[in-house]
């Protein structure tokens, strides 16, 4: 997910590959039809696979009516996944899960690693602004949205007012989470530099500190709300300063040992990324402490406290294109397709609601802050995307309130697919109506040509993509 | 120990192998079939210290069957030549001939032993296991060759030609494993009966098929995009639908990995792409192979140890009689003496791979068995080949002599090659560069 289009392939070149695919799809097929059940999980491993390629070739083949990889690699995961095709199955989808703790360090290492100080600084106000206002209006709106959608909520009706007021709390903390992972995604493909996708990026990594805070004061009033016998209790402060400090602390230390590293030895890094992506987070969550947070300070850190940031940055881009792949493929694998049949009208109301806000907040925030002319237009249109942070705040919500959590987590699982779908989609036609989208081919592991056919393309191909 | 430390350890030791093929690192260390990987993984596990327990390696087999299809992926892409020189017809050949040679006197020389004294049942079991000591023990390690030269900077016609011929023949086991895995009883079901042929077959064209498929997809350029996703997915791919269909994974990518040289009109810039992870994929799955190591069929079984000592001796043997072949044939390998064959009894990669393999798919007397002989075998020719070898380079004049008397030349020897001709140490330089990529 590194380029912004994959290959310069023409008309050709794109059948060629979507011709491919189905040959692959049919392998697979004939695959699983001759021998329909396996167990063990070596066919995970032909899951990876699978989701790998047909992403990369969807991603591309998507990109030629101007929509990101991202939907490209959803896609492929929904199309193969246990809903629709059936050539991948759950288990298969369930044993993929474990990318995501890699995916997950990846996103924050990465997100941290975008964000420079200097920006940071110069854009201190009109992060504020955005920060106070798209947390606690959108917060208080969608609070209320939910309140109101009462009678469109099988769910809700044997709640009492009371409850459901507790259930809408929560639901107003969901809708402010964002999603670093497709933000990412999509300055990683287009290769995007500029107001609009500085403030997004800044935006959507520090929002992540601000929803943790939140969801903890959140949990803490719905409780009472919704259990009539349950005390207000502080102790979920305790926690989360604890957690807080704690992720800030080892991130400290592993951005240092970090540096140390790229300063001294500065190879290998896959193998290192992959170590902390598996061996760093198991620990981090023995120790109860915020992944995200973590690995976020320390790529911070790197970027900002050495002179590493960039090689650092290069090697989080070569890496992660494969794991982001996986990653959303398994997304678009784990998406509940016939729920979503379910509950789409009120998953559509919902989810245009927070849209709705979000947009007007953004206009809003931009003018007060004085933002800068993209920023007021567009700045809004990455705030959209929901992945996984949200459906992790939604198993939470089910597994701490047994009363509605299933429905809850099913309504937010429907909802959240559509913000997933369409919020990226959004941010990439921003990027590109800003004039942010990078313009310069894609990187390539071929030698570069000889000099004096260098500017002319391949013969068959057209010209490199300049709109993504 | 924990599944995670397990995990940690074996990038740890990626690690270490992704320094062997970098350019600043010293070449030439360590041992060419990585045996030392096995000892210590058969010391973590379940046989001597137990710190890798038998559960985990269930739970490791995944990871070890993409580490060992990623590894014949490579060995497909690299088939047939050395480095960036294809490997001649008369090499291939005569790799052919010896791997056949060696392969099948092991397996003559086990299914003779097993026929009169039957420690294992007449029927199939008989046969996967006389077939997969055979496979085992056909191949001569293309590391061997590369570690003698690049520690004693040889150079010249013997050098190449031994490279060439350790390059041609590892198509005969990955064949014979084809050939294992196809006379096993299906659970496939299909509207159709498939003879043995056919599923072997099957393992060439799906192998072929999906290379063949991958490099189409990889185009003319090799988009950063493109590139990983596409050689990664359709490598997985393989691994899985041969392991659901019950075909040899090993096979499949191997062919795979020849289909995808045949078809790409990039695979030096392929060879360099991946060749660059084989060390770090080699070290864990070697690990791995040791710590699967499992004594108790032949401790249950005693006469199977003169299974394993019987296709060593027919090995030994074989490689001797194919090393006079050589002489025979090539006047390079004459002033070098008995001592070719001998310098031919290195195994590694592929050994260790295929018995790891048949291990994971016939747990029990057959893969155990197969396992420990491939063990042995790696350990036995790393005590004796890479001297061996040596002492023959040195006999052909291809090492430039510092201790030792000069060897005359022969009168029928070729003058040598022009300078920067040294194939045999190619694959080293390649991987450098593509390691510093």
């Amino acid at each position: 997910m590194s380029a912004n289009s994959g290959t310069q392939r023409g008309f050709g070149g794109h059948l060629l590959q979507a011709v491919l695919l189905v040959a692959l799809s049919g392998v697979v097929w004939i695959a699983t039809r001759a021998v329909p059940e396996f167990e063990g999980g070596t066919w995970t491993i032909a899951a990876v696979g699978f989701l790998l390629i047909a992403g990369t070739l969807l991603s591309d083949l998507v990109a030629v009516i101007g929509m990101p990889h991202l939907t490209g690699y959803l896609l492929a995961g929904i199309v193969a996944g246990p809903h629709v095709l059936k050539l991948i199955d759950h288990h298969s989808v369930t044993r993929l899960s474990s990318v995501n703790a890699l995916a997950l360090a990846l996103i924050a290492l990465e997100g941290g690693a975008e964000l420079k100080l200097e920006f940071l600084k110069k854009g201190l106000r009109g992060l504020a602004w955005s920060t106070l206002l798209q947390t606690f209006v959108v917060f208080a709106v969608m609070t209320g949205v939910f309140f109101l959608a009462r009678p469109l909520l099988p769910f809700a009706q044997g709640l009492t007012s009371l409850a459901l007021l507790g259930a809408a709390i929560l639901w107003g903390v969901m809708s402010i989470t964002r999603s670093p992972s497709a933000t990412l995604g999509i300055l990683s493909q287009t290769r995007a530099s500029g107001p609009l996708a500085r403030f997004t990026l800044t935006f959507v990594m520090t929002s992540d500190l601000v929803v943790v805070i939140v969801l903890a004061t959140a949990l803490t009033l719905a409780r009472p709300l919704v259990e009539p016998g349950a005390t207000f209790s502080a102790h979920a402060f305790q926690a989360l300063g604890r957690e807080i400090l704690g992720s800030v602390a080892l991130g400290t230390t592993l951005g240092l040992v970090l540096v140390t590293y790229l300063r001294l030895i500065g190879k290998q890094l896959v193998l290192v990324f992959l170590a902390l992506g598996f061996g760093m987070t198991e620990m981090l969550h023995y120790l109860s402490f915020d992944p995200l947070l973590t690995f976020m300070v320390a790529g911070f850190l790197v970027q900002n406290l050495s002179k590493q940031g960039e090689k650092f940055l290069h090697a989080l881009h070569q890496t992660g294109g494969v794991v982001y792949v996986v990653f959303f493929a398994t997304a678009g694998a784990h998406l509940d397709v016939p729920l979503l049949r379910q509950l789409w009208p009120v998953a559509l109301v919902l989810a245009g609601a927070r849209a709705l806000t979000t947009y007007g907040v953004g206009r809003l925030s931009s003018r007060l802050a004085g933002d800068e002319p993209m920023v007021k237009k567009w700045g809004w249109s990455g705030l959209v995307s929901q992945a996984g942070l949200a459906l992790g705040l939604a198993a939470v919500v089910s597994r701490e309130f047994p009363s509605f959590g299933d429905g809850f987590r099913a309504l937010a699982v429907a909802t959240i697919a559509l913000n997933e779908m369409l919020g990226p989609i959004l941010f990439k036609i921003a990027l590109d109506r800003a004039g942010e989208t990078s313009r310069a081919p894609a990187p390539s592991l071929t030698p570069p040509p000889p000099t004096a056919s260098s500017s002319e393309p391949p013969l068959g191909q057209m010209p490199a993509e300049t709109t993504g | 120990m924990n599944a995670i430390l397990l995990l940690m350890g074996l990038l740890i030791l990626s690690y270490l192998g992704s320094f062997l093929v970098s350019g600043r690192a010293v070449r030439g260390i360590g041992l060419p079939s990585g045996a030392e990987y096995v000892a210590l993984g058969f010391v973590l596990g379940p046989q001597v210290l137990g710190a890798v327990e038998r559960s985990m390696l269930v739970s490791f087999e995944p990871i070890a069957q993409v580490a060992l299809g990623w590894l014949a992926l490579v060995i497909g892409l690299d088939f047939g030549f050395a480095g960036d020189r294809r490997v001649r017809v008369r090499s291939v050949v005569l790799g052919i001939t010896g791997a056949l040679l060696t392969g099948g006197a092991v397996f003559g020389a086990v299914l003779l032993l097993l026929n009169r004294f039957p420690m294992v049942p007449p029927g199939l079991d008989r046969w996967l296991l006389a077939g997969g000591t055979g496979a085992a023990c056909a191949e001569t390690t293309r590391h061997a060759v590369r570690w003698v030269v690049e520690r004693h900077k040889a150079q010249g016609r013997l050098a190449n030609l031994l490279a060439e011929v350790s390059h041609a023949d590892d198509v005969v086991p990955l064949l014979a494993l084809a050939a294992l895995f196809a006379v096993t009883p299906k659970e496939a079901h299909l509207p159709w009966h498939i003879p043995v042929a056919g599923w072997m077959g099957a393992t060439v064209v799906l192998g072929f098929g999906l290379g063949a498929i991958a490099a189409l997809l990889l185009g003319r350029e090799f988009s950063l995009h493109t590139t990983w996703g596409v050689l990664l997915g359709t490598s997985l791919l393989a691994i899985g639908v041969a392991a659901r269909l019950e075909l040899a994974p090993l096979s499949v990518t191997f062919f795979m990995g020849i289909g995808m040289a045949s078809v790409s009109k990039h695979r030096a810039l392929l060879r360099d792409t991946v060749a660059a992870t084989e060390r770090p994929v080699l070290l864990p799955a070697l690990l791995l192979a040791g710590a699967s190591i499992n004594l108790h069929a032949l401790q249950s079984t005693r006469g199977l140890i003169a299974v394993v000592a019987a296709a060593i001796v027919a090995r030994l043997l074989a490689k001797v009689l194919f090393g006079e072949l050589l002489r025979a044939v090539s006047p390079a390998a004459r002033p070098a003496g008995a001592f070719v064959g001998v310098g031919l009894l290195s195994s590694g990669a592929v050994s260790m791979s295929i018995g790891l393999v048949l291990a994971l798919r016939f747990p029990g007397v057959v893969g155990d068995t197969v396992l420990v002989t491939a063990a042995v075998s790696a350990v036995f020719g790393e005590f004796v080949a890479p001297a061996a070898l040596k002492r023959a380079l040195v006999r052909a004049g291809d090492v430039p002599i510092e201790s030792e008397p000069p060897t005359a030349p022969t009168p029928d020897a070729t003058p040598p090659e022009a300078p920067g001709a040294n194939i045999a140490a190619t694959p080293a330089s390649a991987t450098d560069e593509a390691a510093a990529r």
